[in-house]
């Protein structure tokens, strides 16, 4: 309807000037992926110079001065296994609880949701004693669990709001057909949520991936924990070899910008649905 | 009757099956442990021993009489303020910015978010070693254009520190909170605007008089979760200062943490957490109640 109108001085201002803006984002990540291709000497000398060659000594010393590998492995599984189990139990409950309009079922939606205003830092130390009781303090199932627990608040408030969009109408026909609850919420709603599972699964995944604290508490010592646990460490332990820990920076951020870029749709759509309760 | 009441039943049996997975572990590793924090907050439990002795509200007292914990409520304070305002700021400038832009709209977004997706550990470490006063990326831009003057110690200078932090955490939040007010920019009906635009509205009245009421619920959405995740801040304060130079970068948090895990006194920093609980679930109250009263206005 309205017509395309000629780009105006303002507008190649307005450019310019985000355009700054959006470099000064960029460049400490900038500034991680240089430094991790330049040796440690380099960047001594001249911390803001590109590097000249591509110098992967770094992540070699890496992976042959620290247990890296296992890190990633213990990374990846805590984020699958945890997102996987998530997915089976999260939408399930929300399902229900949007669906069957009894009190009981208010009253837990508001009793998932009040989980979000709890501090992991308020509970923690209950927690980890109570993980010593049911034996997990150490293992990987105690993080894991905690996870699901924790994405149970946020999980129920995304669903819940993307349920109410689900027609009914699928539901009833199947049901009509001879399917059994179970069956039709796998069947045939769950599949409609494609959209809303994505976001879950990205923004939450992100957070476990970037989770410091919890694995660096529950898991045993003396052994690599996560990606980002040992940065952490690397950053007291080998103070005099950034270049090491640089590397490491990218290994942590690089699988994050490809889920990132590839599904970035979801991330606008997780992140709005869960401002838009706050 | 009867039949009708045992249908019912087994509907909600089917139901209860549903929500029993999430609900049992929610309320193992969630409630369970925040309710017996309570309890702990009474004791001076070390964290370790099988004996917890109950001391009442020692603990309490000692949390409102003690200076230590006085000064990390004001790091938090300054800290929390620090971080809500700028972040806040930029992130709506920057949302306007975008959504006016006329070349690479989404090439911008996705950039300015870029941050927001790497963890706080990392992104400390990297702000760490461009703070750095001999081989840091800031100073040493600071020697080559000659403004030798400008070099700092960022983070060993206790009267910056506090706020070199800041600066690490709305750098990293602010586009998250971008993508709030983009969506909150864009629910607002282009109708309107036209409408203003016919009766003579300036760009400048369209602004204030028609975009900032309407966004003004995202304002508070956005406003209190910035606050209350200032209030959680940790990552970064362990990699880059460690609560220090002295006590000036301990928060509540880092308090807690610090008491619980180094100086084995768990019932005080649980008594540490539960404050912490109460200020959180304010703001909380707060949002609702300005939220609520907006929208009779409307």
């Amino acid at each position: 309807m309205k017509a395309v109108k000629k780009p105006r001085l303002r507008d190649y201002l307005l450019f310019v000037v985000l355009l700054i803006i959006a470099l000064i984002f960029l460049y400490p990540i900038l500034f991680a992926l240089q430094s991790a291709l330049k040796s440690n000497g380099d960047i001594l000398k001249d911390p803001i110079a590109l590097p000249t060659t591509f110098y992967v000594q770094n992540f070699k010393d890496l992976f042959e001065q620290s247990d890296f590998l296992t890190a990633i492995l213990h990374s990846v599984v805590l984020t699958v296994v945890s997102e996987v189990l998530i997915i089976l139990i999260v939408p399930m409950a929300a399902y229900a609880i949007d669906r069957r309009k009894s009190r009981f079922m208010e009253f837990l939606y508001t009793f998932f949701l009040a989980g979000m205003m709890v501090p992991f830092h308020l509970y923690m130390f209950p927690l980890f004693k109570e993980m010593k009781v049911f034996h997990i303090f150490g293992t990987m199932a105690g993080p894991v669990v905690s996870y699901i627990a924790g994405s149970v608040a946020f999980g129920t408030l995304l669903y819940c709001s993307f349920l109410k969009t689900v027609p009914l109408e699928i539901e009833e026909a199947a049901r009509i057909d001879g399917c059994t609850p179970f069956m039709t919420f796998w069947k045939v709603t769950f599949p409609l949520l494609g959209p809303c599972t994505g976001s879950m699964v990205i923004l939450n995944g992100l957070g476990i991936w970037n989770d410091y604290l919890m694995p660096y508490l529950v898991l045993p010592s003396g052994k690599a924990k996560t990606i980002t646990v040992e940065i952490a460490s690397f950053v007291g332990q080998y103070t005099a070899r950034w270049d090491i820990v640089f590397a490491g920076t990218i290994i942590s951020i690089v699988p994050a910008l490809i889920i990132f870029v590839s599904f970035q749709k979801y991330f606008v759509k997780g992140i709005t649905a869960g401002g838009a309760k706050g | 009757m009867n039949n009708k009441r045992q249908n019912k039943r087994k509907v909600d049996t089917v139901a209860l099956a549903f929500v029993a997975p999430a609900l049992i572990l929610y309320v193992l590793f969630i409630i369970l442990p925040t309710v017996s924090s309570f309890y702990y907050s009474l004791t001076s439990w070390d964290g370790i021993s099988p004996i917890v002795r109950f001391i009442g509200l020692a603990n309490y007292r000692e949390i409102f009489t003690s200076a230590r914990f006085g000064n990390a409520l004001k790091n938090t304070i300054i800290l929390t303020v620090f971080i809500s305002v700028f972040e806040n700021a930029i992130a709506l400038l920057l949302a306007l910015a975008v959504d006016n832009v006329r070349f690479g709209k989404n090439v911008f977004r996705s950039v300015l978010y870029l941050p927001v997706l790497i963890s706080g550990i990392v992104s400390g470490f990297i702000w760490k070693i461009m703070y750095n006063y001999n081989f840091g990326a800031i100073n040493s831009f600071f020697r080559n254009i000659g403004a030798d003057g400008l070099c700092q110690d960022w983070l060993g200078n206790t009267s910056l520190t506090l706020l070199m932090i800041g600066i690490v955490l709305v750098w990293k939040g602010a586009g998250y909170y971008m993508i709030i007010y983009l969506a909150g920019l864009q629910s607002v009906s282009t109708d309107v605007i036209e409408a203003a635009q016919i009766d003579g509205a300036t760009a400048r009245q369209r602004f204030y008089y028609i975009t900032i009421p309407l966004i003004s619920g995202t304002f508070t959405i956005n406003f209190t979760l910035s606050l209350i995740n200032g209030l959680k801040v940790f990552d970064q304060i362990s990699v880059m200062t460690d609560g220090g130079p002295g006590f000036t970068t301990e928060t509540i948090v880092y308090l807690l943490y610090k008491v619980g895990f180094n100086e084995g006194r768990q019932g005080f920093g649980t008594a540490v957490g539960v404050v912490l609980l109460f200020v959180i679930i304010i703001l909380n109250t707060l949002q609702q109640k300005i939220l609520r009263s907006r929208e009779v206005q409307m």
